[in-house]
């Protein structure tokens, strides 16, 4: 049947008519906008957590700080095992350890023994390869005050900021290459002081790191060793630390008296003459010189020790 | 202009507002007589006895506009052009006042906001554009429209700048990570004077590196060598590879590797990118442990006693990754790329990457107590020196890694003997155990370059003494040529030897006649 007109239809539209078909639409693209949310804040804790990644923890048991003591065989029984106790006493108090290689043990060939003091380092670093810090000190000093840390007395970096002397001759007097003025304490790898004649080797601390074998490496060189330098590596530290940028950007000299305070001084300077409570006392040139006898001279200085160290223990 | 549409001709010609500029004049009434009588001159109008047409004649003067549509090919055909275009493009005048006069948008569906009203309309005909693009596309000329597509991005694609800038970017192409250093004018100035080969091999050099760096975006940092006194102690004359290498460091400070060429260098085949020869995959390309190749028999990995058996007990007191022939082997921690020819390490083609162990080698390679007692027996200064380093210093070995000569410095035939030659078809058809050794040119032995492998880059070191540089450069270059035609190209030179031979065969065929002939 056909009818004149379409079939009426209301003129009132729905109102929300719209609403039936965008609402799916609306709910389909909720997903996406998630998804986006999702990988922005996963992005933001990649750069929060991973990118920076936490210092890796060394494995427990690891020690704070290994002392070094390179020591020469022909030397008396007695002295020997002082200046271990010594040591062995220091480390126990702070948990760290010690190392004592024989000057004998390291390929040397015709380089003076004094050289070992390099690779007994390398060695101690290798053996002890989640350790921050390697304390290297003389056979010839004595650790007079156990009490004080390597972190807390010398190696934090902000009281290794205020300790570090800036802009001073490497080597006294009057070398043109001058300590850095402005250095970071946490990026400080090498600390070492300086006597009246140069840098003093006798006692130094190292950070270990890729820095660390670098320096050693360098420094043990086989053409410094045959070089002859009068003072073999002391010289040949000398040496690379003026002539060489890398190496003089990681050194901090401190003074003398806060790590290798020396119990006498042929110059007459005082300033690096050790008083009681410093750190560690130097008999320095007691081994070289024929006329003294190391032994000899700890004596008095020895006994105090061993005092201090019966005092605190009881 | 002061009004709030440009002044356009009707359509039936004459101008849609005759007093074009008395609004302004109103609106500046104030301004002294001098400046209004200026004002007056430039919009051409508003003075006593002027006539319709020398103000006309003056406007069209300042704005340029009538003066085209006056005379000109453009003009005389512009109102038909306008008119024609889709109405979004046409927003002068008469389509502004329509708009006026059509609140209601009867008809108009783009342009019904009124066009010079901004805001909404411009949105709404945003939201046009992709059902114009739709309607263009469906229609019969959808297929010519994605051909037109096509064409353009591809137009746009091998346009030099696009994939230059694409290359060059440290996102994309990375090539602004890769610096290439090229020496030229090695020991010139006061050692010896150039003659017009020697400036013909720099130029042909630096004119392959251009275009090399060009290619792909790298930068390319061209260091004059010449023999300078430049230094207090002198004798370190000619030892500037180090110095040359830092400058370039702090000139790109964004690179990541550097990459050293002598002058004497060829880039054979500049289709080869350095990531996708080298970088990409540092594991197979280069090799960590020197014992693969070992022209000079250096104890590896060190042991702290240069081999000797009755060493004491701690003779060994390297840590595990310094004694480990590879380092770590992780690729991210090689630092330093370096080719060996027959006699050792070779310089003339080698990487560096910026790090602090790379500082550290910069500024230990060279020592004035090395040098005291060195130098009279290295004669191939920094190159002996760092083999001396490499011997000595432990720390560097985990940070070195070898490549293959062929990869990176090709040497031509008799530069370290003659070449042996790449077994029938290729290097690829050995077997892994066959691969080492010296009866060929393959693997890590490979000197001399190989055509048929199409080597990188060809180094024709030590030309210098008694043989013919420019010569040599000139055959490699014409080589790299010919193994780089183009398609179009290898289509002619077919073409052109195919007419040769036919010439040549018409001729013979002659001569066979007239021999015949006269017989």
């Amino acid at each position: 049947m056909h009818f004149a007109f379409p079939p009426r239809k209301s003129s009132y539209s729905h109102p929300y008519a719209a609403r039936s078909s965008r609402s799916p639409f609306l709910r389909r693209t909720r997903l996406p906008q998630y998804l986006g949310l999702f990988a922005l804040g996963a992005f933001c804790l990649y750069f929060l957590f991973l990118r920076s990644p936490a210092p890796t923890k060394p494995p427990p048991g690891t020690p704070g700080a290994v002392v070094v003591t390179v020591i020469d065989p022909d030397l008396s029984k007695s002295y020997i095992e002082a200046i271990k106790d010594n040591r062995k006493d220091y480390a126990a108090r702070h948990g760290y350890v010690t190392f004592f290689p024989n000057t004998t043990d390291y390929a040397l060939g015709d380089s003076p023994k004094s050289w070992s003091t390099i690779p007994a380092l390398r060695h101690a670093m290798t053996l002890y390869p989640h350790t921050s810090y390697f304390f290297y000190l003389t056979s010839t000093a004595l650790i007079m005050n156990p009490s004080l840390s390597l972190h807390s007395h010398i190696m934090a970096p902000t009281r290794l900021e205020s300790l570090t002397l800036t802009d001073i001759p490497v080597v006294p007097p009057d070398s043109v290459i001058k300590t850095f003025s402005h250095l970071r304490g946490d990026r400080i790898d090498f600390v070492m002081t300086q006597d009246q004649e140069g840098l003093a080797g006798g006692s130094l601390i190292l950070r270990s790191g890729e820095w660390a074998k670098y320096f050693l490496d360098a420094w043990f060189d086989p053409l410094y060793r045959s070089y002859n330098f009068q003072k073999a590596e002391a010289h040949a530290l000398e040496h690379i630390v003026q002539w060489h940028g890398t190496i003089l950007a990681k050194l901090a000299l401190v003074p003398q008296r806060i790590l290798n305070s020396y119990t006498r001084d042929q110059s007459g300077r005082t300033d690096g003459i050790y008083v009681e409570g410093d750190f560690v006392a130097n008999f320095h040139g007691c081994q070289r010189d024929e006329n003294r006898n190391c032994e000899e001279e700890m004596q008095p200085l020895l006994s105090r020790w061993r005092e201090i160290r019966d005092r605190e223990r009881h | 202009m002061s009004l709030d549409r440009s002044p356009s001709p009707l359509r039936s010609g004459g101008w849609s507002s005759p007093g074009l500029t008395s609004p302004y004049e109103e609106a500046n009434g104030t301004r002294s007589p001098g400046k209004r009588a200026a004002y007056g001159e430039l919009n051409g109008s508003a003075q006593p006895g002027v006539t319709w047409g020398s103000a006309r004649a003056k406007s069209a003067r300042v704005n340029g506009y009538q003066q085209n549509g006056a005379n000109g090919f453009i003009g005389r055909h512009y109102r038909k052009m306008s008119e024609s275009l889709p109405s979004y493009f046409a927003h002068g005048g008469q389509e502004d006042r329509y708009g006026e006069k059509e609140k209601l948008g009867r008809g108009r569906t783009g342009w019904s906001g009124g066009g010079s009203s901004g805001g909404g309309g411009f949105l709404r005909w945003l939201g046009e554009i992709p059902r114009r693009l739709g309607l263009l596309l469906s229609r019969r000329r959808r297929g010519v429209a994605v051909f037109f597509l096509l064409v353009m991005v591809a137009l746009l694609w091998f346009q030099k700048p696009l994939t230059a800038m694409w290359n060059h970017s440290a996102l994309l192409g990375g090539g602004s990570k890769f610096v290439i250093i090229l020496a030229a004018n090695q020991g010139g100035g006061v050692m010896e004077w150039k003659g017009p080969r020697e400036w013909a091999i720099e130029r042909d050099s630096v004119k392959n590196k251009k275009k090399y760096a060009e290619r792909w975006g790298y930068e390319l940092d061209i260091v004059d060598m010449s023999t300078k006194k430049r230094y207090a102690h002198e004798w370190r004359e000619s030892w500037e590879k180090v110095d040359v290498i830092r400058r370039a460091m702090v000139r790109y400070p964004h690179a990541e590797w550097f990459w050293w060429l002598d002058l004497n260098t060829f880039v054979m085949e500049p289709s080869y990118s350095l990531q996708q020869h080298i970088f990409n995959d540092l594991t197979t390309n280069t090799y960590r442990d020197i014992n693969a190749y070992n022209p000079l028999h250096i104890q590896h990995p060190p042991n702290g006693t240069s081999g000797d058996p009755n060493a004491p007990k701690y003779a060994n007191y390297l840590d595990p990754e310094t004694l480990s022939p590879v380092g770590d082997g992780k690729p991210e921690s090689v630092n330093l790329i370096i080719p060996q020819d027959c006699g050792g390490f070779n310089l003339g083609s080698f990487f560096v990457r910026r790090s602090a162990w790379t500082d550290r080698l910069l500024d230990i390679w060279w020592d004035p107590v090395f040098y005291e007692q060195k130098h009279m027996e290295w004669e191939h200064k920094e190159q002996d020196a760092l083999e001396y380093i490499y011997t000595n210093q432990p720390w560097i070995r985990p940070h070195v890694a070898f490549i293959p000569q062929r990869k990176v410095n090709a040497f031509p035939n008799g530069a370290c003997g003659d070449d042996r030659k790449v077994p029938e078809g290729g290097c690829s058809t050995l077997r892994l155990d066959q691969m080492e050794g010296k009866d060929h040119e393959c693997g890590v032995q490979g000197i001399h370059y190989q055509e048929s492998e199409r080597d990188f880059v060809v180094n024709m070191a030590g030309c210098e003494w008694g043989r013919d540089c420019w010569g040599e450069m000139y055959n490699f270059r014409q080589l790299s040529n010919r193994l780089n035609r183009s398609r179009w190209e290898r289509f002619k030179d077919w073409w052109s030897d195919e007419e040769a031979k036919k010439a040549k065969a018409k001729e013979e065929e002659r001569k066979k006649d007239e021999e015949k002939a006269k017989v």
